[in-house]
């Protein structure tokens, strides 16, 4: 099948799927939807894609039950061919994914691609941003070692804190007041149906918006644009970058293999769960305020922050997209980057620097 | 010709209305069939009730007057549809004299287990430095509240002390 010839009719026709594939062959998109100053989204992608193939096979080799979650981890880590690098590629791809879509967010920032029509493109993105970190803490548990059962402790922690709806959240979460049985089944079911199940329409919501909407025009850019076919100029350039990162993280994770920790043992007051560089701003914020102003650290600020990105679109409504005519808005923007860069690096001195003397 | 296209309009838009007001009836009836059960089902494990008990923890003569001291608990609670050991552990000081006090090793701010520094005669918790004193009250770090002081009572020369969850 070639997208520039005429799908022959036969077989198409039969399948009644002519129309569609037609319509798609003849799909064009800008060249540099996909391109060396606009990846990010593409990557994004691939990554949720290798997430999803790691996790499925993943997932035939796992029995979420305490204790015997953890050997079935164990076993298809260390005796399974290729156990080790299924399970690395899928952590790495998280890691990687979350770094990704922290460039994707700030590359909208920066060149306003958040401004009308795009409104609801940026929204869709922000509710899948908002949404990766409930995997996160989802799947975190599955292996149901040490880290992942001190690191729920702490986070249905956190949440348990926040008033009124707090502790109703977590028993709901967790399927009771307890990190066990009925909590591991649940946060399974939700790592491996129903979140992913909401992921997919998030995703096509957010393709929906770019498909309609378009990528915001480059800023830098003197080249005229020019429109290639989706199929198959730009489904090929998103393969190879697919096939690129799969392979560089298969070479990470062979590289450097994820541990596997002790298995979870409550009873243990020796393991200090460390907050993973994602989340140290959020654990310092916690950190600061104390107290009757938890609340500010664990819901308020997030909230706020959050709350602040989606009705972005509606404060900075353009025309003006260059960042030296918006100083305003980038000068706020930058500031609260930083201020969320140092609690970050106080945090990663706090957990993993050297012990206060 | 205008009137003509209203009135057609109009009763398109009628016929419209009934069918959607249909479809909002059939929906909403079978979402509520279906979802009250569902919804049941996937809330009432929330509901249960951790429910407490008074665990044994041995004679009292066992503790050192004016030492605190780490004691481990291990019994079986109900979850879900498993019966598991629970296991954790309770600090305890005695003195002066016969009185006893007994805290919970739960930190205030965030859950993790607060551990005794003999040499300090503090607590500490090791996920965000707070620091107790030896009655459990918050010295510095993030704790606002005090350690939990747990109900005890002593029976034949024997600590008993009543946990909950």
């Amino acid at each position: 099948m070639t997208g520039s010839g005429k799908p022959s009719g036969g077989i198409l026709e039969w399948l009644a799927i002519r129309n569609a594939v037609e319509k798609l062959g003849a799909q064009r998109v800008w060249s540099d939807a996909l391109s060396w100053t606009r990846f990010t989204g593409s990557l994004a992608l691939a990554l949720l894609v290798l997430l999803c193939l790691t996790g499925v096979f993943m997932a035939f080799n796992y029995t979420p039950v305490p204790g015997t979650a953890y050997d079935s981890v164990d076993f298809a880590q260390f005796s399974l061919p290729f156990g080790g690098l299924i399970r690395g590629v899928h952590h790495y791809a998280w890691n990687l994914l979350l770094m990704v879509m922290g460039l994707h967010l700030a590359r909208a920032l920066v060149v306003a691609g958040y401004q009308p029509p795009r409104e609801l493109t940026w929204i869709s993105g922000l509710l899948i941003m908002l949404f990766i970190p409930v995997f996160i803490i989802t799947g975190d548990l599955l292996p149901w070692d040490q880290k992942g059962f001190w690191s729920t402790q702490v986070r249905t922690s956190i949440m348990g804190s926040v008033p009124v709806a707090g502790d109703w959240m977590v028993r709901l979460l967790q399927g009771g007041p307890r990190t066990g049985i009925v909590a591991l089944t649940r946060f399974y079911v939700l790592h491996l149906l129903v979140l992913p199940g909401t992921l997919l329409l998030l995703v096509g919501l957010h393709f929906h918006f770019v498909a309609h909407r378009g990528v915001s025009e480059p800023l830098f850019s003197t080249r005229e644009r020019r429109q290639v076919s989706l199929f198959p100029t730009m489904v090929n350039r998103w393969l190879l970058l697919l096939l690129i990162i799969t392979v560089a993280l298969g070479a990470v994770a062979y590289l450097w293999p994820v541990p596997l920790g002790d298995p979870a043992d409550p009873t243990d007051s020796n393991y200090i769960p460390k907050p993973e560089w994602w989340v140290l701003f959020l654990n310092q914020l916690v950190a600061i305020f104390r107290g009757p102003l938890m609340v500010l650290g664990t819901a308020v600020i997030p909230g706020a922050l959050a709350a602040g990105l989606m009705v972005l679109p509606f404060i900075d409504r353009g025309p003006e997209r260059h960042p030296l005519r918006r100083k305003a808005m980038l000068t706020v923007i930058a500031a609260i980057g930083l201020v969320l860069l140092v609690l970050s690096i106080m945090g990663y001195l706090e957990h993993y620097g050297p012990p206060p003397a | 010709m205008d009137e003509n296209r209203e009135a057609a309009t109009g009763g398109q838009r009628y016929t419209d209305r009934r069918g959607f007001l249909k479809t909002v009836v059939l929906a909403g009836t079978t979402l509520a069939t279906a979802g009250i059960p569902l919804a049941a089902y996937f809330v009432s494990p929330a509901l249960e009730k951790g429910g407490g008990r008074w665990v044994d923890f041995g004679a009292v003569a066992d503790l050192n007057d004016g030492e605190t001291a780490m004691l481990s608990f291990e019994y079986m609670v109900k979850d879900g549809w498993q019966v598991l050991p629970q296991r954790g552990f309770v600090w305890a000081r005695r003195g002066p004299g016969e009185a006893v006090k007994v805290m919970s090793s739960t930190c205030t701010h965030l859950a993790c287990n607060v551990i005794w520094k003999p040499e300090r005669q503090v607590f500490e918790c090791p996920c965000h430095t707070g620091i107790y004193d030896a009655e459990g009250r918050p010295i510095s770090g993030p704790p606002a509240r005090p350690l939990a002081v747990l109900e005890h009572k002593i029976e034949d020369g024997k600590l008993q002390v009543y946990l909950t969850a």
